[in-house]
């Protein structure tokens, strides 16, 4: 049994080690998500967890992109539907529905995202700036992750999490 | 003795604390010598600890502080530069403090630590000569210092009597002492022999009676004494000494006896770490709150089982525990609002001096507690009321006099409690307001219209003083009249939810009452419905709730109003503020929940009234912070969040609503819009197996309808609650999990948008009980599995009364 023990400490002691060593500087770790047609990601440490859908209250006098808030085993969050934040029509949720939650500092924050992708590493020289035509600080995208067969945009979680209203 | 001791225990803490900080500033002084700031603090310090120290006649203590005292004032005054070196002593001085103060508490007694040194580089400092008489310690107790108790005691019974004495007497009584003392000395040099302690040689004290008390210690440190105790100095002395001596040496040999006096029992905590625990026993309230719901549910569906009862036990304790423990760590929290008014009778007096008046402070019920949070935001406020009684309530003695008044003016502050509330009343005998006045000088000002001054009240005319940048002073004073002030005193009693309540008489005084919620944390709430949605009231604004018809509802100048009793009550819907979607109005009735807040009143329609309920506020965060109208979040029974309404701002926005909905509410028509083929139909088959939902699907599939399928009742909820179909036929399981078909059918009849959708039940429960509870849970009708395709598809049919025709 001790020996069946050590072997499995050892496995994973093993593996850790290769994580470790995997985990370059130069490597950045994303979770992809979809709005609409569009590919996302946010920095895999920004995300607090990633829950399915359940009630939350309207709160009156906010933009229509702000759903309302939502009790997460405690804490009243707001929760921001991420289509109508990006122009996109509200859309029902289903099966495929997320809620993002991201956390900042103190900020915290429900993202509702119509599905979910994959975690993605990726090297940091292939995320590329914004395009040109967004300009400076006011845009959302950190930048933009190029891998084999798909692009995929790098948001920013800060100006995800700043009230804009 | 016990009070003796009281004070000495409170002497602790103070110095304890006083001295605790002593460290930090005297480290910052280091850096800037300079500071006056930071001297007269450290200067207070020791003052403080003198006085203190002299009147509980600790001497060695009083004795050292005296001397730190002297520099530090030179220093103060500028008289003296401090330098590096004489920091040093001053250090050292600090230390020796903390060392006594350490030996008072553990000893309850100054003695056993030797000053003379650091005393008499203090007074070379403040420029003595350094000849400074030492005052004796009075009591001894540990071994490590008894020579020095030999010298005192003996000096102590010896040295002033012999003057009253006949010299028999006086020999006799020598005689007897000295016995006494060289028994007490052999005893005590065996307990420290036993103690394996090195044994110095007893001083001698054969000729101590013929000298004036000039005793050699053995100690080389201890300066030669000059200080006789008191006691000893009538007539009767010897026999007085005699009583005193055995408990003086029963003291000193059992010094266990005398019990350490025990710094009072308290610890600082980091307010922090409070918060934190208010916050868990929340989330505890809450769950409270939800177990209570959740018994109430299993109650109703498993009347009469036995293990109810159990349940029912355990949940009162649990809530009774967590209402004890919420109420625990509120006090925890509590502090006595006597911290804010001792500053007061200082500034009052200050005050009487620059405005030439004579003006007496009564304080009472100082021992009243608040939150901390509350107590340190009522400090300004108070200081802002109590000044403005000054400078424009009472007048001038001369004035005073001539009608009628007592030269002296009086303003009385008074806490106490009144509920769930801390009145704080701040009276003043002085001139009082002037409404007329005062509604002349708010429109000179701009800050209210002719035609509101008009229509104001003398209560609503005294609150203008509490508008920005009022003020009735003829003249700014260092005092008053820049016109800020009391506008401050609104603005951190709103960030409380207190109420400000001003009453005024002219020429007789005014009476302000600020009544402030006990805590922050935890309100009580009157929940209320509007449509699907729900909002807690601050139960404290509640003045009263009323049941109206609609024919009740007047209209005036485009405002909805209704007569309460002898007043007109302005009202608005809730759902007209918070932007709530009326769909469907139909009820005949209405609520109206009257709103008060110092004088105004409001009538705030809802369509239900919930009931009243222990909230817990959260904030909604920085993200959603600032919403009008909204003071925060609680978190219900049930898990969902419900908003806060904020009462004060709720009334301006009130202002601002003009259209009354309330009045043409009859025209939801949108939900039963006209059908004209038949997949305008739709039904939503509601099963957790699907075969059994390919069954509906297939019997129905022939009608045409839209058909819509969900797996379980919450799933069927949230269909629903999209609003993407509108349903005209629900077809639902009773059996399920998550939620079952009678929770779901409770939900959706909750909802006035759903009133008259047809509920069928399809299950394969067949008793009689369970028919019932499908009735009580708002279904029209049960089909019992199995079933024949034809009839499913007919009782359908009739409930949605569909066309024939488009078959």
């Amino acid at each position: 049994m001790g020996d069946k023990l050590k072997q499995i400490i050892n496995q994973q002691g093993a593996q850790q080690s290769t994580a470790t060593l995997d985990q370059s500087d130069d490597i950045v770790q994303l979770v992809g998500f979809i709005i609409g047609e569009e590919e996302y990601a946010v920095p895999i440490l920004a995300i607090q967890e990633i829950i399915k859908p359940f009630a939350w209250t309207r709160v009156p006098q906010v933009p229509a992109y702000v759903l309302g808030v939502f009790n997460l085993r405690g804490s009243v969050i707001p929760l921001i539907d991420l289509r109508v934040k990006f122009g996109l029509q509200l859309k029902n949720h289903n099966e495929e529905t997320r809620f993002f939650v991201l956390k900042q500092g103190d900020e915290v924050a429900g993202f509702v995202i119509d599905k979910l992708t994959a975690a993605i590493r990726i090297k940091k020289e292939n995320i590329g700036p914004a395009p040109d035509t967004i300009n400076g600080n006011d845009t959302m995208i950190d930048g933009v992750g190029k891998q084999e067969d798909r692009i995929i945009t790098i948001l920013k979680v800060d100006k995800l999490l700043e009230r804009d209203f | 003795m016990d009070e003796f001791q009281e004070i000495l225990q409170d002497f602790l803490v103070e110095s304890f604390e006083l001295v605790e900080k002593l460290d930090e500033d005297l480290v910052e002084l280091e850096n800037t010598p300079e500071d006056l700031e930071l001297l007269n603090g450290i200067f207070r310090v020791a003052h403080t600890v003198k006085g203190a120290s002299s009147f509980l006649n600790f001497d060695v203590l009083t004795h050292l502080t005296h001397h730190m005292e002297d520099v530090l004032n030179k220093a103060r005054h500028g008289d003296l530069i401090i330098t590096p070196d004489i920091m040093d002593v001053v250090l050292e001085s600090i230390d020796l403090m903390k060392a006594l103060l350490n030996t008072i508490r553990d000893t309850s007694a100054d003695a056993g630590i030797d000053v003379a040194d650091c005393v008499i580089k203090l007074d070379k400092i403040s420029g003595g000569d350094g000849d400074v008489p030492m005052p004796t310690p009075k009591v001894v107790e540990t071994p490590v210092i008894e020579e020095k108790v030999v010298v005192e005691e003996t000096v102590a019974e010896d040295e002033p009597d012999y003057d009253n004495m006949a010299p028999d007497e006086l020999e006799a009584e020598i005689e007897k002492l000295l016995s006494q003392r060289q028994e007490e000395d052999r005893i005590k040099r065996e307990a420290k022999i036993e103690a394996g302690e090195p044994v110095l040689e007893a001083p001698h004290i054969e000729d101590e009676a013929e000298e004036d008390v000039v005793a050699q210690p053995p100690i080389p440190t201890v300066v030669p004494v000059t200080v006789p105790v008191a006691v000893q100095k009538t007539p009767v002395a010897p026999k007085k000494a005699k009583v005193e001596e055995p408990k003086g040496d029963a003291k000193a040999a059992a010094p266990t006896k005398r019990a350490p006096a025990t710094v009072e029992q308290t610890i600082r905590v980091d307010v922090k770490r409070l918060d934190h625990l208010m916050n868990l026993i929340g989330e505890l309230v809450l769950a409270k709150n939800r177990l209570i719901k959740i018994n109430d549910d299993v109650e109703e569906r498993y009347e009469g089982e036995e293990f109810l009862e159990e349940l029912n036990q355990v949940v009162s304790i649990v809530s009774l525990v967590t209402t004890d423990l919420q109420i625990a760590v509120m006090k925890t929290r509590m502090l006595p609002i006597g911290k804010v008014f001792n500053k007061f009778p200082r500034m009052i007096r200050d005050l009487t001096r620059e405005l030439n008046k004579k003006i007496e402070l009564e304080i009472s019920g100082e021992d009243t507690e608040l939150d901390k949070s509350i107590v340190e935001e009522i400090g300004d406020p108070l200081v802002h009321i109590i000044r403005n009684s000054c400078d424009h309530g009472i007048e001038i003695p001369s004035v005073r006099l001539e009608s009628g008044k007592p030269e002296t003016g009086t303003i009385t502050l008074k806490a106490y409690n009144e509920g769930n509330q801390i009145v704080i009343q701040i009276d003043d005998d002085g001139k009082g307001l002037d409404a007329e006045m005062l509604k002349d000088k708010a429109m000179e000002k701009g800050l209210i219209t002719e035609k509101e001054a008009d229509s104001m009240s003398e209560k609503e005319a005294f609150l203008l003083i509490m508008k920005p940048g009022f003020s009735t002073a003829a003249s700014v004073t260092n005092v008053s009249g820049r016109g800020v002030g009391m506008d401050v005193v609104k603005t951190n009693i709103d960030k409380v939810n207190g109420i400000i309540d001003v009453e005024s008489k002219k020429d007789e005084g005014t009476s302000m009452k600020l009544k402030i919620p006990l805590t922050l944390a935890i309100i009580q709430a009157l929940l209320v419905g509007v449509q699907e949605e729900y909002y807690a009231i601050p139960l404290a604004s509640v003045l009263e709730t009323v049941r109206i018809s609609r024919d009740e509802i007047y209209s005036v100048e485009g405002r909805s109003v209704m007569r309460l009793r002898d007043d007109v009550l302005s009202l608005v819907h809730i759902g007209d503020i918070f932007e709530v979607e009326r769909i469907l109005d139909a009820s005949e009735h209405a609520y109206v929940v009257v709103l008060g807040l110092g004088t105004s009143k409001l009538g705030l329609i809802v369509d239900t009234l919930v009931g009243q309920e222990e909230i817990v506020i959260k904030s909604l965060g920085d993200y959603l912070k600032g919403i009008e109208g909204i003071a925060g979040a609680t978190i219900r029974g049930d898990g969902g969040v419900t908003l806060i309404v904020d009462v004060v701002a709720l009334m301006e926005m009130a202002k601002g609503v003009k259209a009354m909905a309330m009045i043409d509410g009859s025209s939801g028509d949108a939900v039963s819009s006209e059908k004209t083929k038949s997949s305008d139909y739709t039904i939503m088959i509601v099963d957790d197996s699907k075969t059994d939902r390919m069954i509906m699907h297939k019997a129905l599939e022939p009608l045409g309808m839209t058909l819509v399928e969900a797996s379980d009742g919450q799933e069927a909820l949230s269909i629903l609650k999209q609003g993407e179909h509108n349903f005209d036929c629900m077809l639902v399981d009773i059996e399920m999990p998550r939620m079952d078909g009678y929770t779901l059918a409770t939900e959706i009849k909750k909802y006035n948008k759903y009133k008259n959708l047809p509920l069928i039940a399809v299950t394969s429960r067949t008793g009689k009980s369970d028919r019932m509870r499908g009735v009580e849970s708002g279904m029209v009708e049960y089909i019992t599995k199995p079933y024949s395709a034809d009839y499913l598809s007919s009782v359908v049919q009739r409930n949605v009364k569909f066309k024939s025709e488009f078959l």
